[in-house]
């Protein structure tokens, strides 16, 4: 028989297997067509087993950089019903138990990334042997898109390498590098990858060494029944934790491992096999698949064939953001320079850029010697001598249009014509910051979140004369730092802090109508959000946030109108976590520890007592509201766009799959009701529904249609 | 041979830090490849059009075998850019500068990087032999006895640890140490203790004048120090504005303890800094439109007995007198090194006492240096002497200063330590 999907090669009675064959893209995945020789091949190799024709089995890859990629993602989002995917599942299973079955040594040798799916195939040989690439690595990210292994991972990679080291790869779905794989005994040895081939031969003939003392002993420590109910105690805690409870798939994989952990793998596997299904067709599954699919469609933008590349970089303003972005070219090797006016802010840069390697060092991360070489890689300046080489400049300097345009005017005078200049601004108008310029064409809004180096979302601010290949550029260049980037076009807010601000300010009316701080936030964790309004507000700074808030009542009109209570905080120097003089207090290290009484005597005496569910409408329908409206002002082409702003700007809870995802699911219908309810009951102004939401309700459409 | 024309087209340098202060964390290759860098940025040459990479460097640090291509790859320069390291001790820097001369100048080359550098705070412990063989014994032992064998026979005198930069002090062949070399001078020639001390009190109060009013503004770069590296440091550590002529009066001789005239604080410190040049051809300043602040006109290195190393200027410069065909009057100023202030004093003597003159062979009295012409800015003993790099740096300083005075003629001359002395003469280009 011939496959298409996998290489079969039987030579001097080895089989190999070589997957990535015919493959044009540069992953491989384990899509229902490769699944199928898979099957075919082992079928046919137990024959020849049993006829002595074949003497041991090796995998292998044809594609460089990537071993199995896991499994065709396209093909879980096919599935529709529990009964479907379970089946699925346990189809996988039965091919991976056959090969598994084999009575010839089977050997994994893997190069590139070997995720998910294709780790749990390469669980079922033998031995693995990892190449010493660094882009070799070992993943179930499953857990990430609420599912659990279904391939029989979850019962093998417990064997392989102990209880506690299974549970963190499954449940945190985290890469482990190879090095790392063989200290944790996954992998039995590292070769160059040129060697691997010839390495298996030798493996496929030399004994499995027995297990050391210390190994078995360690084993007999975690395989007794006391010690593992303690272990999956201590997990559930951990995760619930972390999770706060939110996320179901992590949970239904500890209750799958710790009931079958003592079973055999054919009374094991189908309950792992029924868990996949029920996950699946889950609605979190579902909203965390929809992110997926959402993350990959940023990295494609119309034109990308006109994008440049931007190798070397320049930072205008050496303050948090400066140093931040400074930092991102630093480790993305576009040795920037970092401009300011003094010694002393560029040092106070370089300290923002420094505490991150050192962070990353302290981790283990990266060497000392790269630290040296990277932090050292940030020129800083005075002026703009040294600008000729650079091809992008990211302005971060005080929001301030008279000072932006003048800057801008002098920086042309001093960069190549093709440079590609931006701002990251939060607030002001791009298109009148390329006013000033001489060639606004190359100009656009860069939009970095605080701290740059967490947050991974950037708005590309484009307007009406930013040319095409400057957007495709940027794109590209963004993509390349590892961010994720939204084309945004330019309006007051842009689309992230315009989505915020009703969010930030009918909380401050919220505490004005008498909410307590503490219930107003618990309100929105609960929801889901990574920190209350409170909280945000005080790591935002309050001046800022009222500064935002100004500029988008002046260019939207009344529904922004900042809440008095706000700018009576400032007026009383109230500026957040910044002076330390904040919604809650904050020990050294910049952890929250109670509430600022001070702040909180400035509460109205009379408190009110709202149900949570009440709170949350109060604070999520204008953020849906204020997006229809964004839509209908063509900031962003789509809904998805609007959803990887608020996820990835914001911290939207990824399990409700988006603002307008998590709208559609609750229903149009139901959400103008609750609009139209608020505007009658607390504000006309504020909660006036949005037309473009009116007009989806009225044709019974839905934001993602 | 008549060789083209070789420009200076761009020279900075580091700011220089008494060894163990603000720069002692900063590995050699970090105290320099910042300045290529940014002399590729301010040019805006391609980084793949570099010739050669070529470093003076004294106590090359045992990590980087061959500082020079360590210093381009830091640079960010192309991976296909050659790199080499030059060690001609105290005028390493300019013994690399000669040679980029001789490579552009013959044709060959169009554009290199030449210059200097000297980490000497860290300059390593190093064991002494007694400990290295019993090392070597241990890794030849192969049983357990034959190991216990050898390690029996230490003793605590091999943990005595030879101290690199002592050893690179003292003389190989004369066995003397450098500051006995300016004892010598000062005993044979008659300098005073006092004339000493005043010459290096005047060092510090032009070096710290300079530093006040910013005159090293365009020669020194900034550069990134301090544990988290987030520290920048723009300006020389060393030079003192409250020096004075009594203070260094109460100093102790160093060398010679009981009848020495030559103390700490009328010599040179053991610094830490680097210097660079790019030096092009005529054909790359027109390809790159660069704007050359310099040209070299000419250079010589000259040797003489180890043990009077420091008269080595006077040597270095009357040969390249004699190449070039000028004389004193035609130079606008002077950077001649001040490793010890008896050694300087002994050179300027040189050049207008026969005795002296005679003494070391020179034919002819070249005269006396105007006072305002010579290290207008101060010198080694108040801005140190980074070994490796000041015979490139002394350039740099020595053409920012032609350009600060629209002057055009310039000389840079220095003592070597093993008894050498190096000088180059440059014309300035900016108008």
């Amino acid at each position: 028989m011939t496959y298409n999907k996998i290489l079969f090669e039987v030579k001097g009675e080895i089989a190999y297997l070589g997957f990535g064959h015919n493959n044009e893209k540069s992953m491989t995945v384990l899509d229902s067509e490769s699944l199928k020789d898979l099957d075919g091949i082992v079928s046919e190799l137990k024959k020849s087993v049993k006829a002595k024709k074949v003497a041991g089995v090796i995998l292998h890859t044809l594609k460089n950089g990537c071993f199995l990629a896991g499994a065709d993602i396209n093909m879980i989002a096919s599935l529709k019903t529990e009964d479907e995917a379970a089946t699925g599942a346990a189809g996988g299973q039965r091919i991976f138990s056959d090969l598994e079955d084999l009575q010839v040594p089977k050997i994994a040798c893997v190069d590139g990334v070997c995720l998910g799916g294709g780790f749990e195939l390469v669980l079922a040989c033998d031995k693995i042997l990892a190449s010493d690439s660094n882009k070799t690595m070992f993943a179930l990210p499953e857990v990430k898109l609420g599912l659990i292994p279904g391939f029989g991972g979850t019962y093998r990679l417990p064997q392989k390498i102990g209880i506690p080291n299974a549970m963190d790869m499954i449940l945190t779905g985290k890469n482990v590098r190879a090095k790392k794989a063989k200290r944790m005994g996954l992998v039995s040895e590292i070769y160059a990858k040129e060697m691997l081939l010839e390495m298996a031969l030798r493996h496929l003939k030399s004994k499995e060494k027995k297990k050391s003392l210390g190994k078995s002993l360690s084993h007999f420590a975690m395989d007794n029944f006391v010690t593992r109910k303690i272990i999956f105690q201590k997990v559930r805690e951990a995760v619930l934790k972390k999770t706060k409870g939110f996320y179901q798939a992590p949970l239904t994989i500890i209750d799958v491992m710790e009931s079958g952990i003592s079973k055999s793998r054919k009374n094991y596997l189908p309950r792992e096999a029924a868990a996949f299904g029920e996950l699946c067709i889950s609605d979190q599954s579902q909203n965390l698949q929809h992110i997926f699919f959402l993350m990959e469609g940023t990295k494609k933008i119309k034109g990308s064939a006109k994008a440049g590349n931007l190798d070397r970089g320049a930072v205008l303003g050496a303050g948090t953001m400066g140093g931040g972005i400074a930092w991102l070219m630093a480790d993305n090797g576009m040795s920037p320079i970092l401009k300011d006016i003094n010694l002393e802010a560029l040092e106070l840069g370089l300290k923002q850029s420094g505490i991150v390697f050192k962070k990353a060092v302290k981790k283990r991360q990266m060497s000392n010697d790269d630290f040296e070489r990277k932090q050292r890689s940030i020129s800083p300046c005075l002026n703009y001598d040294d600008f000729k080489n650079t091809d992008l400049v990211i302005e971060a300097i005080v929001e301030n249009m008279e000072l932006k345009k003048k800057v801008f005017a002098e920086l042309e005078k001093y960069v190549r014509d093709d440079t590609v200049i931006t701002s990251n601004t939060s607030s002001l108008s791009v298109a009148e910051m390329s006013s000033a310029m001489e060639k606004p064409e190359r100009f656009a809004g860069l939009h970095f979140f605080n701290p740059v180096n967490m947050m991974p979302l950037v708005e590309i601010i484009t307007h009406e004369k930013t040319s095409q290949e400057v957007v495709a550029s940027l794109h590209k260049w963004a993509v390349r730092v590892k961010k994720t980037p939204i084309i945004v076009k330019d309006g007051p807010g842009f689309l992230v802090n315009r989505v915020l601000m009703p969010f930030l300010n009918e909380s401050a009316y919220l505490l004005e109508e008498g909410l307590s701080i503490k219930d107003l936030d618990r309100a929105v964790l609960n929801f889901g959000m990574p920190m209350g309004p409170c909280r945000l507000l005080d790591e935002v700074g309050f001046d800022i946030g009222l500064h935002a808030s100004n500029v988008l009542h002046e260019g939207l009109g009344e529904r922004m109108k900042p809440c008095s209570f706000l700018s009576r905080l400032v007026d009383q120097e109230f500026l957040g976590k910044k002076n330390g003089r904040g919604f809650y207090l904050y020990d050294e290290k910049g952890k929250q520890s109670g509430i600022n009484e001070e702040l909180a005597s400035k509460l109205p005496s009379k408190t009110i007592k709202m149900d949570e569910v009440d709170i949350q409408k109060r604070l999520i329908l204008p953020m849906i509201n204020e997006a229809a409206n964004i839509l209908h002002d063509g900031i962003v082409e789509s809904a998805a766009l609007v959803d990887v702003g608020v996820i990835f700007g914001l911290g939207f809870p990824p399990f409700r799959g988006g603002l307008l995802r998590y709208a559609d699911y609750e229903g149009l219908d139901r959400i103008l009701e609750c609009i139209e309810n608020l505007a009658s009951g607390v504000s006309a102004v504020r909660y006036e529904p949005s037309p473009y939401l009116k007009n989806l309700v009225e044709k019974k459409k839905k934001f993602y249609d | 041979m008549t060789l083209k024309p070789v420009y200076l087209v761009e020279g900075r340098r580091s700011p220089q830090a008494k060894a163990g202060m603000d720069l002692k964390d900063v590995q050699a290759p970090f105290l320099i490849n910042y300045l290529i860098r940014h002399i590729v940025d301010k040019t805006a040459i391609p980084n793949d059009v570099i010739d050669d990479v070529i470093i003076g460097c004294v106590g090359n640090p045992v990590k980087y075998p061959n500082i020079g291509r360590v210093i381009a790859l830091e640079a960010g320069l192309h991976k296909k850019t050659p790199g080499a390291t030059i060690n001609r001790n105290c005028a390493a820097g300019m013994a690399a500068m000669a040679e980029a001369h001789i490579r552009i100048g013959s044709g060959r080359d169009n554009l290199i990087f030449a210059g200097g550098v000297e980490s000497m705070s860290n300059m390593p412990l190093m064991f002494n032999k007694k400990m290295t063989n019993l090392f070597a014994n241990l890794f030849k032992a192969k049983t357990p006895v034959q190991k216990l064998s050898v390690l029996a026979k230490f003793r605590p005198d091999f943990l005595v640890p030879i101290i690199a930069i002592q050893k690179a002090l003292i003389d190989p062949f004369a066995n003397v140490n450098m500051g006995m070399t300016a004892e010598i001078l000062a005993r044979e020639f008659g300098i005073t203790r006092k004339e000493q001390d005043e010459y290096a009190n005047y060092s510090h109060h032009k070096a710290a004048i300079a530093t006040k009013e910013g005159r090293f503004k365009d020669e020194i770069l900034p550069i990134i120090y301090g544990k988290n590296l987030d520290r920048i440091l723009d300006k020389d550590i060393g030079p003192r504005g409250d020096s004075s002529v009594e203070g260094l009066a109460k100093m102790r001789p160093f060398f010679d303890k009981k009848a020495g005239t030559v103390t700490i604080g009328n010599a040179c410190p053991v610094t830490d800094g680097g210097s660079c040049w790019l030096m092009a051809s005529e054909e790359a300043v027109k390809k790159y439109n660069l704007e050359p602040m310099a040209r070299v006109v000419d250079w010589h290195f000259h040797g003489l007995e180890p043990e009077r190393m420091g008269m080595g200027p006077l040597l270095a410069m009357d040969g390249v007198f004699k190449r070039s065909g000028m004389k004193v009057d035609d130079m606008d100023v002077f950077e001649i090194n001040e490793a010890f202030a008896a050694q300087l004093l002994g050179v300027l003597r040189g050049m207008t006492d026969k005795k002296v003159a005679d003494f070391f062979g020179v034919d002819t009295l070249w005269g006396e240096i105007p006072k305002e012409n010579l290290n207008p800015n101060g010198g080694g003993i108040a801005l140190g002497h980074p070994v490796g790099s000041t015979g490139s740096r002394i350039v740099v300083t020595l053409a920012h200063e032609l350009k600060k005075r629209k002057a055009k003629y310039g000389m840079a001359s220095l003592c070597v330590g093993g008894g050498q002395g190096g000088a180059m003469i440059i014309e300035n280009l900016c108008k």
